[in-house]
């Protein structure tokens, strides 16, 4: 959908046009058209149910994400004792052992990321909603940046994960996943969901019905 | 975007109707997810337990959220918090409890923390070690009314809650050797222990809760008694040197053991008081002496000191312990013809119930028993050593026989007196050191360089070139008698000899066919009886004994250092005597001799002689023969009858050996009081006398006068030699053979000198039972026993007289 800086008032959408695009092979359809011709994908002009999936999945992605923040990620046990350490406190735990880079490695990915998605989420389903016509290009970006770099914040799952397979020698010292790994896991999973879910064309449809 | 075909008309379908038709499905995500946070957090809220608080004086090794609180190595809970109280006067620890759990925390409950603790009963806690430290409660299975606020103890509790048994307190005035968790011993076995001792209110004494577990707690009765066995107990009594040594454990920490040897007493509740004695010894005696009963208290005043006796010695009625010593001390008397002195009062205590009256008697009856028996047994008080080593005392009642009469003073204060007796005190140190003494003093060095001197001069006399020569002339003369034995005579006579021996087994064989044995039986069944009655008799030994102890003693008291010195000098005189000439000169003389001795052997007589002797053999072979014909056997057998009727008669005169014991120990008296220090004396002046005659130059002349003597006995054997000397022993001889011949004719007469023999001995049964007369052989023994007295002054008397002419023994009278 290509779409310039010029006046959109001059365009006339496909949905105007009687058209609808395959979301997966490109093949333009007839209005119609409820399945595609090339790749029997279902079709549809526009997800009338995007912006509840958006706001359903995000609410999901939003509670799971908060025993992730307030039970611990993991369980060190070692023979003498055993430590549980919470997302933000092994941050803090970092920080007091002088590591700044790799607590602000572990701050970014797995407390600002999240949060940042929270927002941007937030941020796009309301102005889609208000029929914000404001800054379209830039909420489209938003959008981009958001579902690409969703699934990037796994890696502290992966990390977890991977200790927790190599650090188990019984009595001496064993790591354990906590609580919040699943719950972290489960509120990343939800936010991609609730990003995908988004159908960035009703961004542009509100320039539409501005004009 | 060029030529782009007219849009079709857009066929806008309306909006699904109706509010659920709008709702994605996708909604219920987050309802699950916040259905089970939801969940989640209040299976939490539920499952986080219940909050106690509990004090501690400090919180060493409590952690927050760390810390767990077990019960039975269970965990039931987790320490949340640990803070201070207010004022900062106690550590609060809050822990939250398993709900499940929580109702049983009521006040019964126990905290307390757990750490490693290495005591010599073992090690415990040690997992904490790694673990770090852990608060172990303890309640029992009874919930009751539910507390939330508790104080820790600081020591782990000894008993459980719930534990069976039955807590009992001790007290003790010293509790030096109670620790916590000691244990109380049961024969050995450890039955239960001691929780820590406290200190009474009054600080008089020390009490400690003591925890006998179930079922070992059903031996303990009102009647039981506890003690002490911490470490080694060595006691020095009358009974000798005891070491007492418990387990290690109690040795280390200190133990109790108790026991119930009395039966009978009341079973035991919680909480009962109970004395802790010192030693098994206090505590069994305390059971012994039952202090609820009164005891009655005599007093006994004794002659010369008491050292020995103490507040505590016993008291022994025929050797069996009465009562004890209660207290010493010192009064004066007045007495109206010798003034006032001063006299050992020993008080005793004496138990009623031991004296072998009812449980229930008083110390009065005690005291009527004693006054009878002092009346009519002579019970009287004395002391006795107690153990000869310590030179302790103890106090006896003994029962003298033959004592004064005398009554006990009923009127006396404080206490009624009893009569006393002579003391049996064996002081067996001072008169092994003065026996030691007197040995250390004897001039041994002295006689021992006189012994050595006297070596030396006999080893010279042994040189000397003529004793030398002796065993050569020995070996010549051995030879020439090996020759005459050698000679066919001699070897002859074995045959004759056995000639005789066979005669003689024919004669013993009809002595056996005779019915001897029988008749021996009878006169050993005689014999013991007699044996019988002089075991009677030997009753009055110990009387004896005693004595032959003062002789003893008086023996000791004789002057032998000045005796030994005496022979030494003896000694010095003899060795010079060895050392005279004349003496060295007498081997040569004694050579000599021996030559003359061969050559009267190697005479040709001599060689004849042997010949002789068989012909008196074969004599007496004749004689034997003779004897066997005659009924020997016959009279032999009535001859024993008659010793057997007179072995009858000694034992009823034996009936009176008692009597004469006792004039045996009259003598042994006399025998004592015999002046025995003079006549050690005169013989030691008499040693001196010879001494001085030893000394004498006419003694000293002796040796060479020996010489010419042992020349002259050479010379006459060198006559008899030459003289007939032989032909007469062999003329000798012959007459023996001929008297032989006489003997044999002499034989064939025996049978009627055998009845004759027999008559004797029935005479000498007739006398023997005459003598069955008691009183008259007792009286016969009497004067002979008085002989043998008179015997002894005279040896007195010779003693006496050699002392006077100490010469006479060498010259005679």
């Amino acid at each position: 959908m290509g779409s310039v800086g010029h006046s959109n008032s001059e365009l006339i959408t496909a949905r105007e046009a009687g058209l609808i695009a395959c979301r997966r092979c490109g093949q333009v359809h007839a209005g119609d058209a409820t399945t595609c011709a090339r790749c029997h994908g279902a079709l549809r002009s526009r997800d009338s149910m995007s912006l509840q999936k958006v706001w359903a999945w995000l609410l999901a992605g939003i509670i799971a994400f908060i025993p992730a923040n307030l039970y611990p990620m993991l369980v060190t046990r070692t023979l003498i004792e055993s430590s549980e350490s919470t997302i933000l406190g092994g941050v803090v735990e970092l920080i007091h052992y002088d590591n700044y880079g790799i607590a602000l490695v572990v701050f970014v990915a797995s407390i600002l990321i999240p949060i940042g998605k929270f927002i941007a989420i937030i941020y796009l389903a309301i102005s889609v909603q208000t029929r914000s016509v404001l800054n379209m290009h830039q909420r489209h970006k938003l959008y981009e940046v958001v579902e690409f770099i969703g699934r990037w914040s796994m890696i502290d799952v992966f990390v977890v994960a991977i200790l927790s397979a190599l650090v188990q020698l019984n009595t001496i010292a064993s790591i354990n996943p906590g609580i919040a790994a699943l719950s972290f896991a489960l509120s990343v999973i939800f936010t991609m969901f609730s990003a995908q879910s988004f159908d960035p064309r009703l961004i542009w449809d509100a320039d539409r019905t501005a004009a | 975007m060029t030529d782009t075909p007219p849009p079709a008309p857009m066929d806008i379908q309306p909006g699904r109707s109706g509010f659920f038709r709008q709702m994605s499905i996708v909604w219920l995500v987050p309802l699950i997810a916040l259905a089970v946070s939801l969940g989640v957090a209040w299976q939490n809220y539920a499952n986080q337990g219940t909050e106690i608080e509990i004090q501690f004086e400090n919180a060493s090794g409590i952690a927050a959220e760390e810390t767990e609180v077990k019960y039975r190595d269970v965990t039931v809970g987790r320490v949340e918090k640990v803070a201070f109280a207010e004022g900062l006067k106690e550590v609060l620890v809050t822990v939250r409890i398993d709900n499940e759990i929580a109702p049983y925390l009521d006040q019964d409950a126990e905290f307390w923390v757990v750490r490693p603790d290495v005591s010599v009963r073992g090690i415990s806690g040690l997992d904490t070690v790694l673990s770090g430290v852990y608060i172990e409660g303890n309640w029992n299975d009874d919930p009751d009314f539910q507390q939330y606020e508790f104080v820790g103890l600081e020591e782990p509790p000894l008993t459980r809650a719930g534990q069976n048994g039955t807590e009992i307190i001790l007290r003790t005035k010293d509790g030096s050797s109670l620790t916590t968790g000691a244990p109380v011993l049961h024969k050995g076995i450890q039955v239960g222990y001691l929780e820590t001792p406290r200190l009474s209110a009054n600080g008089n004494s020390v009490t400690a809760t003591a925890f006998i577990e179930a079922p070992f707690d059903r031996r303990i009765t009102t009647n039981t008694r506890f003690w002490d066995t911490s470490g080694f107990s060595v006691s020095f009594g009358t009974g000798g040197i005891s070491l007492d040594v418990s387990s290690i454990a109690s040795l280390i920490e200190g133990g109790i053991a108790f026991d119930t040897v009395v039966s009978g007493g009341d079973p035991v509740r919680d909480g009962d008081n109970f004395d802790l004695f010192d030693s098994e010894e206090s505590a069994r005696t305390s059971l012994i002496n039952n202090p609820d009963l009164p005891q009655l208290e005599v007093a006994v005043m004794f002659d010369g000191s008491v050292n020995g006796l103490a507040s505590g010695s016993e008291v022994r009625f025929r050797g069996l312990r009465v009562g004890t010593v209660a207290e010493l001390n010192a009064v004066t008397v007045e007495d109206r013809v010798f003034g006032p002195s001063v006299q050992l009062r020993t008080v005793l205590a004496i138990e009623p119930g031991r004296m072998g009256l009812s449980s229930e008697a008083t110390p009065e009856d005690a005291l009527d028993l004693i006054a009878d028996l002092v009346r009519t047994n002579n019970l009287r008080a004395r002391l006795v050593t107690g153990n000869i080593l310590s030179g302790s005392l103890n106090v006896e009642l003994f029962e003298e026989p033959e004592a004064e009469r005398a009554f006990v003073d009923l009127a006396a204060k404080p206490y009624p007196i009893i009569p006393t007796t002579t003391n049996v005190i064996t002081d067996v140190a001072d008169e092994a050191q003065g026996v030691l003494a007197r040995i250390n003093a004897l001039p041994i060095e002295d006689l021992m360089n006189g012994a050595v001197d006297l070596m030396d001069s006999i080893e010279q006399v042994v040189r000397s070139e003529g004793v030398s020569q002796a065993p050569d002339e020995i070996v010549a003369l051995l030879q020439d008698t090996r020759n005459i034995v050698g000679s066919d005579d001699v070897q002859a006579i074995p045959e004759e000899l056995r000639a005789i021996v066979t005669q003689l087994n024919s004669i013993v064989e009809e002595a056996g066919n005779a019915d001897l044995v029988t008749r021996i039986g009878g006169l050993v069944d005689s014999t013991s009886s007699v044996v019988a009655t002089i075991d009677t008799a030997t009753q009055n030994l110990p009387t004896l004994t005693t004595e032959i102890e003062a002789l003893v003693a008086k023996a000791n008291a004789l002057e032998l250092a000045a005796l030994v010195t005496e022979t030494n000098e003896t000694l010095n005189i003899i060795e010079t005597f060895m050392a005279t000439e004349a003496l060295n000169a007498a081997p040569e003389a004694l050579v000599g001799l021996v030559d003359d001795a061969r050559a009267l052997i190697a005479n040709d007589d001599l060689q004849a002689m042997p010949g002789d002797l068989r012909r008196v053999v074969g004599e007496i072979d004749t004689i034997l023969g003779t004897l066997n014909e005659a009924d020997l056997a016959t009279q032999l057998s009535e001859a024993i009858t008659s010793a057997n009727n007179a072995a009858a008669s000694v034992e009823a005169a034996t009936s009176g050996l008692p009597a004469i014991t006792a004039q045996l120990d009259e003598l042994a008296t006399k025998a004592n009081t015999l002046d025995f220090e003079g006549l050690v004396k005169e013989t030691t002046d008499t040693l001196a006398a010879i001494n001085t005659l030893v000394a004498a130059d006419a003694t000293q002349d002796l040796p060479a006068s020996l010489s010419s003597a042992l020349d002259e006995l050479s010379l006459f054997l060198g006559e008899v030699r030459e003289g007939g000397a032989i032909e007469n022993v062999n003329a000798a001889l012959a007459s023996a053979a001929d008297a032989a011949r006489a003997i044999e004719d002499a034989a064939s007469s025996l049978p009627a000198l055998s009845s004759r023999a027999s008559a004797l001995v029935s005479r000498t049964d007739a006398v023997i039972q005459s003598y069955g007369d008691r009183s008259r052989f007792s009286a016969e023994t009497l004067s002979t026993l008085r002989d043998i007295q008179e015997a002894a002054d005279a040896v007195s008397a010779l003693a006496r007289a050699i002392q006077r002419n100490p010469s006479s023994l060498l010259t005679g009278r």
